[in-house]
């Protein structure tokens, strides 16, 4: 059974395209035959994350316009062989992929992998639709600020609507910042939101550390945003795991347990 | 995105289909159709849309007819001209300009119109009538009401009641946290910090003024 997850967030640069990289090594850690697809045509940089980028040779719009099968365009991991990346053109537009297109792709592919992840452009225009359409659910990410929120609630309406099962994933929480009252706790993120929580993600350094490296942080023991999304991906496969807690400044904090509630 | 091909607009005898048209039947329609599609809760089932006499062929219309019938909205050809250039839509643009009609008196506060979810930042809910919301209203959403606003949930969105001019209208909430009220031709804003009231509270207009007192429910 293959499950195809999109994820989006209305807001961009929140940690679509980190927490796609991360949730889909983390899969391919534990064995799942995964594949990654980049629909941030123009502005791809999922290849980067993976540290793929010069392997490249056919991109999911060649695929869509024919020139080449989906096969020939994914990208094998070179550590996780039952990982793959399908890239995106570098050089088209959003509008070289229509919403239908991309459903039929999907369609194609999934009975191939146990995992389908989409990684969502920014916005709301079609680039959205083309992501979102394929997906049996959706993963939300947003952070703990006031517009990220509202984008994340106006983005979990139209999914909704089209009748997507959705989880959220909040990214880059700053404890000390939670702690002191100057960022937004879960509480009042669930309060807006009240859609089940799978993540919760700290703030890490390391993230970025990894992305110029392109060894996605979930492979690292020693970071705490690597152990959030080891969580996810165990949440993800069934098991029950409770929130991490984050050390402040001299105690220990524990935000709201808001999974599966 | 250009001049709009189809707006639909609110009236004393309720919403109005208006269409350009230089803009042909074929474009016209997918454009109903994207926006019925949309998803955003602007016509609840029931709702009623009227055409003015003249503007559609007869096979157009039953057209559309059909194309509304399949998102339960009911369309149909307005008997008699109403006086649909008083329509809200510039009054919801300049709401501060006081609107005279009173929809009390026509009945159109009658029917309710009930959405059974939470409200989401984007999304309106528009009603010739009164509204019930069991939800939120979350930051961000619009809810428009010729008639009164219940929100059994909290409120933090933007609110209009008696849009049409009924100034006896009022909005109740769990928890009345809105940026902005509007009651049929007031305007007021919210302070700059809103604390979670405890309990349900109810805006009105008294004294020519909009203000908000506790209620017990
Ligand atoms: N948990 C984290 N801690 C620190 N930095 C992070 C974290 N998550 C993401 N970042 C950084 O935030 C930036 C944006 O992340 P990313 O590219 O994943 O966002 P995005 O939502 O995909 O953006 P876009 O909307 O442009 O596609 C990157 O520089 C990334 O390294
Ligand atoms: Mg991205």
């Amino acid at each position: 059974m293959s499950e195809v997850i999109v994820i989006t967030s209305g807001k961009g640069g929140v940690g679509k395209t980190t927490t796609t990289a991360n949730l889909g090594v983390g899969l391919a850690m534990r064995g799942k035959k995964v594949v990654l697809i980049d629909t941030d045509t123009g502005l791809r940089n999922l290849d980067l994350l993976l540290g793929l980028e010069r392997r490249i040779v056919y991109t999911l719009v060649d695929v869509i316009q024919k020139r080449a099968t989906y096969e020939q365009a994914l990208v094998r991991h070179k550590k996780y062989t039952n990982l793959f990346l399908l890239p995106t053109s570098q050089v088209a537009d959003k509008t070289a992929i229509n919403p239908e297109q991309m459903a039929e792709l999907i369609a194609q592919m999934r009975n191939d992998f146990d995992y389908i992840l989409i990684d969502c452009p920014a916005g709301i225009e079609q680039g959205f639709q083309t992501a979102i359409i394929g997906a049996d659910w959706a993963i939300v990410v947003t952070m703990p600020e006031i517009s990220a929120v509202r984008d994340a609630d106006k983005i979990i309406g139209r999914l909704q609507a089209e009748h997507k099962e959705i989880k959220l994933i909040v990214n880059r929480i700053r404890p000390q910042m939670v702690k002191e009252g100057t960022m937004l706790d879960m509480t009042s993120i669930d309060d807006i939101l009240s859609i089940e929580c799978i993540g919760q993600v700290p703030d890490d350094e390391k993230v970025v550390d990894s992305a110029n490296r392109g060894v996605p942080v979930v492979e690292w023991d020693s970071s705490q945003a690597g152990q959030a999304y080891r969580n996810i991906v165990g949440r993800m496969c069934g098991e029950k795991i409770s929130f991490m807690e984050f050390p402040t400044e001299g105690f220990f904090t524990r935000l709201k347990h808001v999974f599966g509630h | 995105m250009s001049e709009e091909i189809v707006k639909f607009k609110g009236s004393r005898s309720g919403l109005v289909l208006v269409l350009d048209t230089t803009a042909d039947f074929a474009a016209i329609e997918q454009d109903i159709r994207t926006k019925l599609e949309s998803g955003s809760n602007f016509f609840r089932r029931g709702t009623v849309i009227q055409v003015l006499p003249g503007v559609l062929n007869e096979e157009d219309t039953a057209k559309l007819m059909k194309l509304f019938h399949q998102y339960g909205v009911i369309f149909r050809i307005a008997d008699n001209e109403p006086a649909a250039a008083e329509t809200v839509a510039e009054t919801a643009a300049e709401p501060q300009q006081p609107i005279t009609a009173a929809a009390a008196d026509t009945g159109l506060t009658q029917n309710m119109t009930v959405v059974n979810r939470t409200v989401r930042s984007g999304q309106e809910v528009t009603s010739q009538g009164a509204v019930l919301i069991c939800g939120n209203v979350n930051p961000g959403a619009e809810i428009v009401a010729g008639g009164s606003i219940d929100i059994r949930g909290t409120c933090r969105g933007i609110v209009h009641a008696g849009a049409y001019g009924d100034t006896s209208a009022f909005v109740i909430a769990d928890h009345l946290m809105p940026v902005q009220i509007r009651i049929a031709g007031l305007i007021a804003q919210a302070p700059d910090q809103i604390e979670k009231p405890d309990c349900a509270e109810r805006a009105s207009i008294k004294d020519g003024q909009i203000i908000i007192e506790p209620i017990e429910r």
